[in-house]
């Protein structure tokens, strides 16, 4: 399971630079899940949403899953607001409930067989 | 400490209230009170002193003799403090300065009679008293000069409207203060989220959902679910008489933003005449987890958290 805590704001290329390494370790790592933790931060704009949801897409298509947490009460209004909703993206309070979320997915998907 | 309260209220009223130098020139200037006013008034001061004692003690005599002011008199001490009180404003309107002090002390009297209940119409009336009085001495002292006992009378007259100017802004002020402070009270009552399970909160939605109210609803629900570390949210809208476009799109902001913090949101309650009255309109809120009533929604809350609820063997019991 591989943890992405953002500490501070980050910048257009951070993002991309963060979705690069995060593919690329899956693979290296052969994690199964992934959480974002946003927790430190106080704007999640377009760009960052956006980014955000195409890295759990791609995650998605490296055979793993994405939770991500964190977002604070004041940043899910304005999203919202600004009709950023993260449609079909895992999310959850914080990275304990995140990693819970995590395991509990995954041990059903390998209950399937998955 | 009530009166430290009282206190306090009193600085709060009169900062908030703010009548600054230039309000004051400003009212002084539509009631024509000029300079030649204040030295008229000031020119009174030996006249002043020398009937204060008969007038207050008439002045008192009359509202003693009315039910509704003599019940802020039953205690003789308080009486009498008031009455030194009384004596020392009956001075001051002699004093010649009317400026910042005395708007502060004016301001401080009014809300003090506010305070206790005085309604405007006796504090008013007693205005009327006190230019009776003042009216009958200036005729006795100025028998042989009238037109200059007028010029003194209608400077008191000036004087006592200022007063009651700023009397009634008090008045005015303390009731807006209190209706601000109601509606305060409403607001936070009428959004309560609840807590009824762990990590099972209840949020009941009564009445008319607005724009500003749909706000609140929202960042309560949000803070809770952080400080409940909440996972689910049922929310009850029995209480929502008619939702419409703009209230859906409401709830449906909530239930995104709850899910964004990780919680799911079950809305129960949606009555047979709303939801049919949704889809005519052609709303979809399909998207949302939906369950009748609140209790199908508390059980539906319950599974998702993984709690079962087993009834302890008592009354019917199977043979």
């Amino acid at each position: 399971m591989l943890i992405a805590s953002i500490q501070s704001a980050l910048s257009d290329h951070d993002l991309v630079q963060l979705r690069e390494e995060l593919t690329s370790r899956i693979g290296s790592l052969r994690a199964r899940g992934v959480v974002i933790d946003v927790a430190a931060l106080d704007v999640l704009d377009s760009f960052a949403t956006r980014t955000i949801r195409g890295i759990a897409y791609t995650v998605k298509l490296r055979g793993a899953e994405t939770v991500v947490v964190g977002i604070q009460p004041a940043v899910a209004y304005s999203m919202v607001q600004l009709g950023l909703t993260l449609e079909s993206v895992a999310t959850a309070l914080d990275l304990e409930e995140g990693i819970a979320l995590l395991n509990r997915t995954l041990s059903t998907r390998s209950r399937r067989g998955g | 400490m009530a009166k430290a309260f009282a206190l306090e209220q009193d600085r709060r009223f009169n900062k908030q209230m703010e009548i600054s130098n230039q309000d004051i020139a400003r009212m002084k200037a539509f009631l024509e009170f000029r300079d030649e006013d204040a030295d008229h008034l000031a020119s009174l001061r030996d006249m002043a002193r020398k009937y204060t004692n008969p007038v207050i003690d008439e002045f008192y005599g009359h509202l003693l003799s009315f039910e509704e002011t003599r019940t802020f008199f039953r205690d003789p001490k308080v009486l009498e403090r008031v009455k030194g009180q009384q004596k020392a404003y009956f001075l001051g309107l002699t004093e010649g300065d009317y400026g910042t002090n005395y708007v502060a002390d004016r301001l401080r009297v009014g809300t003090v009679h506010e305070h206790i209940g005085l309604a405007p119409r006796w504090y008013l009336g007693m205005y009327a008293f006190y230019l009776r009085a003042i009216a009958g001495r200036l005729m006795e002292a100025f028998a042989s000069d009238p037109g200059k006992a007028m010029k003194l009378f209608l400077a008191m007259v000036k004087l006592a409207f200022f007063d009651m100017t700023l009397t009634i802004n008090t008045y005015i002020y303390a009731r807006e203060d209190a209706l601000r402070r109601q509606q305060e009270a409403i607001r936070e009552l009428s959004t309560p989220v609840l807590q009824i399970r762990d990590r099972l909160l209840l949020l009941p939605i009564v009445g008319v959902i607005d724009s500003q109210r749909a706000r609140l609803i929202t960042e309560g629900v949000l803070r809770a679910i952080r400080d409940s570390r909440a996972r689910v949210v049922v929310m009850d809208v029995t209480g929502v008489a008619t939702i419409d476009s703009r209230v859906a799109n409401h709830l449906l902001q909530t239930v995104a933003a709850a899910r964004l913090m990780g919680a799911t949101v079950i809305v129960t309650g949606l009555s047979a005449e709303v939801a049919q009255s949704l889809v005519g309109l052609g709303i979809d809120l399909t998207t949302l987890n939906t369950v009748g009533d609140l209790q199908g929604g508390i059980e539906e809350g319950e599974r998702l958290l993984g709690f079962r609820v087993v009834k302890a063997g008592n009354g019917a019991q199977p043979a």
